[in-house]
C-alpha cells in the first residue's frame, strides 16, 4: 500500500465526515492564520519604519544636549566648532528647535502643523527642495529674520498655492513666508510630511528658548562609528562627563527600532504558536477518538492482511493531511484578514502601512502544521496498529 | 501429501485473574488441500479459538500449528499478517464490510495489501463480484444491500487473492434460513472449484453440508471423520468423570 493510497484513502474520510474535520481542524487555522497576520503586521511595520527613516536620510546623526545641572554649557556656535574640527567625517550641521503652539494663519489657527527652527542647510540635509520662492539664507540667521519657509500641504490648504509673501503667525510672532517646499507625501494631508513650517533657528531661540537638538550629517555614511566617537569625544571635551549629551546615528535608531518589532512579532507569533499546540493536541483527541471508533475497521483491515505499519501509515496520513488541510485554510483566512487589516489600518489611521505575510512565513506555517499533524497523529496511530486483531474485530 | 494445515497438541490458555481457562485443550487434527470440514461444537467448545489460530489471528499457547507446512507460532506479526493476506480468506458471520467503502472497493482491500496494482485490483475485484452475482451493484455500499448480499461480498473478498483455504465462521449465523441455504451453497461450490473450506458453526443442520465434521467440546476433539457417519451428530456425552483434563 503506497503512500498515495493511503492520502487517498485519508480523503475520502476527511470528505466523509466534513463537520468534525472541520471543527478538528480550527485550532491549526486559527493559529496559522494568526501567525501570518502577525508576522505580516510585523513585516508592514518594519517597511514602515524603514520609510519613514529612509525620508529622514539614513547618513544623519542626531545630537541631544541637555545641559542643565552642568556648569557648562553649548551654543549653537560652539556646535558649529565641532561639527568644523571634525570636518573629516561631518559635514552640514542645523539645530532642530521644536515650536510648541500653534500656527495661525489670518483668522485660522492650525494644530497639525510641525514647525521646526533650523538652519540655512536643514533642506538639504533633510533632502527636500523648494518649489516656489526661496529657502532660508545665513543672512536670515543672522538678522534673526522674520521669515518661514513652508510645506505644500498649507500652501494649498490655507492660500490658495500663491503662499509667497504672506504672513502667518506662530508663538504669537508674525512670519513672512518667503518660500514653499516641494510636495513630499503623494497626497497632501493634515498631519503630514508637507504639514510643516521652517523658521530660522535665531528666530525660533527667541521665541521658545535656546537649541538642543541638533542634526548633522556624515560625510561617509559608511563611517558611523568613526562619525560618533569623533562627535562624541568633542561634546566631552566640552562637558567633561558624558552625562549631558547624547549622539544617535538615525540607521542606529533604526536598528533598534526593527529590532523592537522583530521582538514584538516574535512574541506575538509564539503566542499564535501556542494555538497551533492547542489545535495539535485537538488533533491527537479527535484521532484517538477515530482509532476507538473505527476499532473495528482497524481489525477488519487487520484480518485481510493489513500490517501495523500500513494501519500506521493511514493514521497518520490522515492526521497529517487534516493539519494540512487546516494550515491551507489558515493561509488563505489569513492572507484575507492581511488584506482587510491593511484597509482598515489605511482608513482609520490615514497611515499606508500595508500587513504583506511573507512566502517565508506561509511555508513555515505550512510546514508547522503538517509537522504537527505528524508529531499528534503519531500516538493514536501507534495505538491503532498496535490492535489486537481479534480484539478490534469483536468491538461494537 | 503433507497437511495443508496441522494442529499437532494445540491448546490455548486464558488467563483471567488467577483462573485459567483451557479454551483448547491439546488439540489435533490435520486438514488437507481441497477439503471441506466443519468445525462444530456448542457454545464454548472452542470452535473460535481454533478458527482465531487457524485464521492467524492468534498463536497457540502450547503445541504447534503448521500452515502449509510452516510453523506459525514462531512467526512476528508482519508475518502472520502476510499470511492472512495470502493464504487464507475470511467469511465472518457479521460480514465485516467496511461501511464508508463500495463493494468493489471492498472487495480490493486484500489485494491493496498484497500490493497488487490500481489497474489490476479492479479488474479482479470486479471479476470476483460477478462470481458472487453481485457484479451490476458494484458501485453501491454494503449498507444498501441485504444481509444475504452482504455476506456474498465477504465472499468475494475472501475469493480474491486466491487464499489456499477459505475460513468461514458462521457464515449463516445472520442469515434467516433461505439465505442461509444460498450461501451454504455458495461454499460448496466454492468447495468443487477445488478450494479448502473450513466451516465453523454450532449447527449440525449445517455442519453436515460439510464433507467431514470436527466436533469439540470443552477444548477436545470428541470426533474426526465423514460427515454422513451416524457419529458425527450425535453429541457425546461429556468424558466419563469429567476429571479428563490435566490439572
Ligand atoms: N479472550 C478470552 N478470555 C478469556 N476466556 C476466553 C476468551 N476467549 C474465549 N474464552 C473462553 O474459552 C472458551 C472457548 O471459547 P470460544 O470462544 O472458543 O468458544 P466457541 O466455541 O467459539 O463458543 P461460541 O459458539 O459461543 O462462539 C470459553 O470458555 C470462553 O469463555
Ligand atoms: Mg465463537
Amino acid at each position: 500500500m503506497s503512500i498515495v493510497e493511503s492520502l487517498e484513502l485519508a480523503v475520502k474520510n476527511i470528505v466523509s465526515s466534513k463537520v468534525r474535520t472541520v471543527l478538528t481542524m480550527l485550532g491549526i487555522i486559527i493559529g496559522v492564520a494568526a501567525v501570518i497576520v502577525i508576522v505580516g503586521l510585523g513585516n508592514g511595520l518594519e517597511g514602515y519604519v524603514t520609510d519613514s527613516f529612509s525620508d529622514m536620510g539614513t547618513n544623519t546623526l542626531t545630537v541631544t544636549v541637555m545641559s542643565r545641572g552642568s556648569t557648562r554649557s553649548l551654543d549653537v556656535e560652539d556646535m558649529y566648532d565641532i561639527v568644523e574640527e571634525n570636518s573629516e567625517y561631518l559635514d552640514l550641521c542645523s539645530p532642530s528647535v521644536a515650536m510648541s503652539g500653534y500656527v495661525k494663519i489670518g483668522s485660522d489657527t492650525v494644530d497639525s502643523t510641525s514647525s521646526l527652527g533650523v538652519s540655512e542647510d536643514y533642506f538639504e540635509i533633510a533632502g527636500v527642495s523648494v518649489a516656489q520662492g526661496r529657502g532660508l539664507q545665513y543672512s536670515d540667521m543672522a538678522t534673526r529674520a522674520k521669515v518661514c519657509v513652508i510645506g505644500a500641504y498649507l500652501n494649498q490648504a490655507y492660500f490658495g498655492g500663491n503662499a509667497v509673501g504672506q504672513t502667518l503667525r506662530v508663538g504669537g510672532q508674525s512670519l513672512e513666508i518667503v518660500g514653499v517646499l516641494a510636495q513630499q507625501d503623494e497626497e497632501l494631508e493634515e498631519g503630514g510630511s508637507d504639514d510643516c513650517l521652517y523658521l530660522p533657528y535665531t528666530t525660533a531661540e527667541r521665541i521658545t528658548g535656546e537649541a538642543s537638538t541638533y542634526t548633522i550629517t556624515m560625510k561617509d555614511e559608511n563611517y558611523i562609528d568613526e562619525s560618533v566617537a569623533a562627535l562624541e569625544s568633542s561634546l566631552y571635551a566640552v562637558f567633561a562627563s558624558d552625562d549631558y549629551y547624547t549622539v544617535t546615528s538615525m540607521s542606529e535608531m533604526l536598528e533598534t527600532m526593527t529590532s523592537m518589532i522583530n521582538i514584538l512579532v516574535g512574541v506575538l507569533a509564539g503566542i499564535a504558536a501556542i494555538s497551533l499546540v492547542v489545535g495539535g493536541i485537538g488533533i491527537m483527541n479527535i484521532m484517538l477518538v477515530s482509532v476507538t471508533e473505527r476499532t473495528r475497521e482497524i481489525g477488519i483491515r487487520k484480518s485481510l492482511g493489513a500490517k501495523e505499519r500500513y494501519i500506521m501509515q493511514q493514521f497518520v496520513i490522515e492526521a497529517a493531511a487534516t493539519s494540512a488541510l487546516g494550515g491551507i485554510i489558515g493561509i488563505l483566512l489569513g492572507d484575507g484578514l492581511s488584506v482587510i487589516a491593511s484597509t482598515v489600518i489605511a482608513r482609520v489611521m490615514e497611515e499606508t502601512l500595508t500587513v504583506s505575510p511573507t512566502l517565508a512565513a506561509v511555508a513555515l506555517a505550512f510546514g508547522i502544521s503538517v509537522g504537527i499533524g505528524i508529531l499528534f497523529g503519531y500516538l493514536p496511530a501507534k495505538k491503532a496498529a498496535r490492535l489486537n486483531p481479534i480484539d478490534a474485530l469483536h468491538y461494537d | 501429501m503433507n497437511a495443508l494445515i496441522e494442529f499437532q497438541q494445540v491448546c490455548k490458555y486464558y488467563y483471567m485473574g488467577d483462573t485459567t481457562v483451557t479454551a483448547a485443550d491439546h488439540i489435533c487434527f490435520q486438514i488437507y488441500r481441497g477439503e471441506f470440514v466443519a468445525i462444530v461444537g456448542s457454545s464454548g467448545s472452542g470452535k473460535s479459538t481454533c478458527m482465531n489460530i487457524i485464521g492467524c489471528l492468534d498463536v497457540p499457547s502450547e503445541g504447534i500449528y503448521l500452515l502449509n507446512g510452516k510453523d506459525v507460532g514462531q512467526m512476528n506479526k508482519n508475518q502472520l499478517a502476510e499470511i492472512r493476506n495470502e493464504l487464507l480468506g475470511f467469511i465472518f458471520q457479521q460480514y465485516n464490510l467496511l461501511p464508508k467503502l463500495n463493494l468493489v472497493e471492498n472487495v480490493e482491500v486484500p489485494l491493496m495489501y498484497a500490493g497488487v496494482p490500481k489497474g489490476e485490483r479492479r479488474e479482479r475485484a470486479r471479476a470476483a463480484l460477478e462470481q458472487v452475482g453481485l457484479g451490476d451493484k458494484w458501485r453501491h455500499k454494503p449498507m444498501e444491500l441485504s444481509g444475504g448480499q452482504q455476506q456474498r461480498v465477504s465472499i468475494a473478498r475472501a475469493l480474491v487473492g486466491n487464499p489456499s483455504v477459505i475460513l468461514a465462521d458462521e457464515p449463516t449465523g445472520a442469515l434467516d434460513s433461505r439465505t442461509g441455504r444460498e450461501v451454504l451453497a455458495m461454499l460448496q461450490d466454492i468447495h468443487r472449484r477445488g478450494n479448502t473450506v473450513v466451516l465453523i458453526t454450532h449447527d449440525n443442520s449445517i455442519a453436515v453440508q460439510a464433507q467431514r465434521i470436527i466436533r469439540l467440546e470443552d477444548g477436545h476433539v470428541v470426533y474426526d471423520g465423514p460427515s454422513d457417519a451416524p457419529e458425527a451428530v450425535v453429541v457425546t456425552p461429556r468424558a466419563a468423570g469429567g476429571g479428563g483434563r490435566p490439572a
